[in-house]
């Protein structure tokens, strides 16, 4: 007997039943991950970890997928949705903190890429990024690099417009500042190396 | 809002503020240089904050997300709609959800072009040009990276699956290891792995790298050890010994031999995967 990888044993009635999920909404779904893995890499700091939230992201709006309002921005509704499991991941590791296993949960999720990608200037800006609190830098993403008008970002991060304000400029105040900070420390450790 | 405010000038720079307020902050800008100075180095941290990620929405998508994104993550017991269950070591349970060509496209073109644009990012005195070979490493590690995280994500989706998961190729067909050779491209022989206390449940086909791979599962009657999953898949990549990662709590244990590439996963302790990976290692490697 001979058998094949694709599905073609299956009854054809079988295979439709097993059709995983709206093919409408999956496709939408596909077409946000790359501002949602850009999303959520702000957000984290890593690759690894960037990519297991958007999975997890995609797992649960394709459960809840009868909650999304047409008419609504799709993907307002998902960064809502990866920033929402995001602070539960931060609740849940504030815990484990304690119990002392943070440090084997980081372990070489992409360590080999962070320590070349560390050489690169363009990942100061990124470690700048992922030192700002939490909902700073949740704002900043969400308005400066996804480009959502401050009410959207508001009814994503669920807060009002006015805290919106707030936290963006103060995460682009600390962002400057950390950065001219960084400059300032390259620029002495080059006059010294050429000193 | 007060008038005179970082907050003002941030929202000026993001134009969400109305005639009257954007009315105030000119003539406030007008009026003092120094807030010019001020409004010019947030709009540096701003376009540097935007510049950083810019490229990531280049990248190919990983594979693992895209059957996410189609439903085929979720457990049944997840999904709204009926699934039809099936028995894994069954004929009927060759149904097949998964497709080959998802992600192929996507993914092509993996090596080198994750962080290609990084380092030709040159911005306001900040940014340095990476030099050739920091990048080629990059984007080594980065390929890498990819690889082992679509490698401990299709382990999870194994785990989640549980008794429910399908295979494409049930363990007992002796034809199991002639097919998985053939649309491998390459022969692979049936590793034994029984003195380890393992079954081999069967084989399920992923796409790693763009490129087909088989994801073998394997199954203990030892809950703390659980599944294991070895994934098998063709590499252009240079020959490495035996490796560790970690993804969460998965081990990885990854090598690359004789244009092949191994990833041995699971979440038991770590010199028990170790004593299989090296096992595999010397069973698999082609002669």
């Amino acid at each position: 007997m001979s058998f094949r990888w694709k599905h073609a044993e299956a009854p054809a009635a079988a295979v439709e039943r097993s059709e995983p999920t709206n093919t409408r909404f999956s496709d939408q779904l596909i077409a946000v991950l790359p501002r949602l893995r850009r999303f959520a890499r702000g957000l984290t700091g890593s690759a690894a970890e960037a990519d297991d939230l958007v999975q997890a992201a995609c797992e649960r709006a394709l459960t809840r997928a009868h909650q999304f309002q047409e008419g609504t921005r799709f993907d307002s509704w998902m960064f809502r949705i990866v920033q929402t499991i995001w602070i539960d991941q931060l609740r849940a590791r504030d815990v484990r903190k304690e119990d002392g296993e943070i440090a084997e949960e980081r372990l070489g999720t992409d360590a080999p890429v962070r320590r070349i990608e560390a050489r690169l200037a363009l990942s100061e800006v990124r470690r700048a990024i992922e030192h700002l609190p939490p909902d700073q830098r949740t704002t900043l993403m969400l308005v400066t690099v996804e480009g959502l008008s401050y009410k959207e970002a508001a009814e994503v991060a669920g807060v009002p417009v006015g805290t919106i304000m707030s936290r963006l400029a103060r995460a682009r105040t600390a962002l400057q500042q950390q950065l001219e900070a960084g400059s300032a420390v390259r620029r002495s450790a080059t006059n010294a190396e050429a000193q | 809002m007060q008038k005179h405010s970082d907050e003002a000038l941030v929202a000026y720079l993001d134009g969400e503020l109305d005639n009257t307020e954007r009315g105030h902050v000119e003539a406030w800008l007008e009026a003092d240089p120094a807030v010019r100075d001020r409004l010019a180095a947030l709009a540096q941290a701003t376009e540097l904050a935007r510049g950083a990620y810019a490229d990531i929405v280049n990248e190919p998508l990983p594979e693992r997300l895209i059957a996410a994104a189609r439903g085929e993550t979720l457990t049944p017991s997840q999904q709204e709609a009926e699934i039809l269950v099936l028995r894994p070591n069954r004929a009927a349970a060759q149904v097949r959800l998964r497709r080959w060509h998802i992600g192929l496209a996507a993914a092509a073109g993996l090596f080198g072009v994750l962080f290609g644009g990084a380092g030709t990012y040159v911005g306001m005195g900040l940014l340095n040009r990476a030099n050739p070979e920091n990048e080629q490493k990059l984007a080594a590690a980065t390929a890498n990276n990819i690889w082992l995280d679509n490698a401990a994500g299709y382990y999870k989706m194994a785990v989640n699956a549980g008794d429910n998961m399908l295979v494409d190729v049930p363990a007992d067909k002796e034809e199991v290891w002639q097919k998985i050779s053939k649309d491998l491209s390459q022969q692979v022989r049936s590793p034994n792995l029984t003195p380890w206390g393992l079954s081999f449940r069967g084989a399920r086909l992923v796409v790693v790298e763009g490129r087909p791979a088989a994801q073998l599962v394997y199954n203990t009657d030892n809950k703390e050890i659980g599944p294991l999953t070895l994934v098998i898949g063709a590499s252009k990549q240079p020959d490495i010994a035996p490796s560790i990662s970690k993804r969460q709590d998965v081990t990885l244990l990854y090598w690359r031999h004789a244009g092949r590439a191994y990833a041995l996963v699971g979440r038991g302790d770590l010199g028990y995967l170790w004593g299989i990976a090296k096992d595999l290692a010397y069973q698999l490697d082609p002669i």
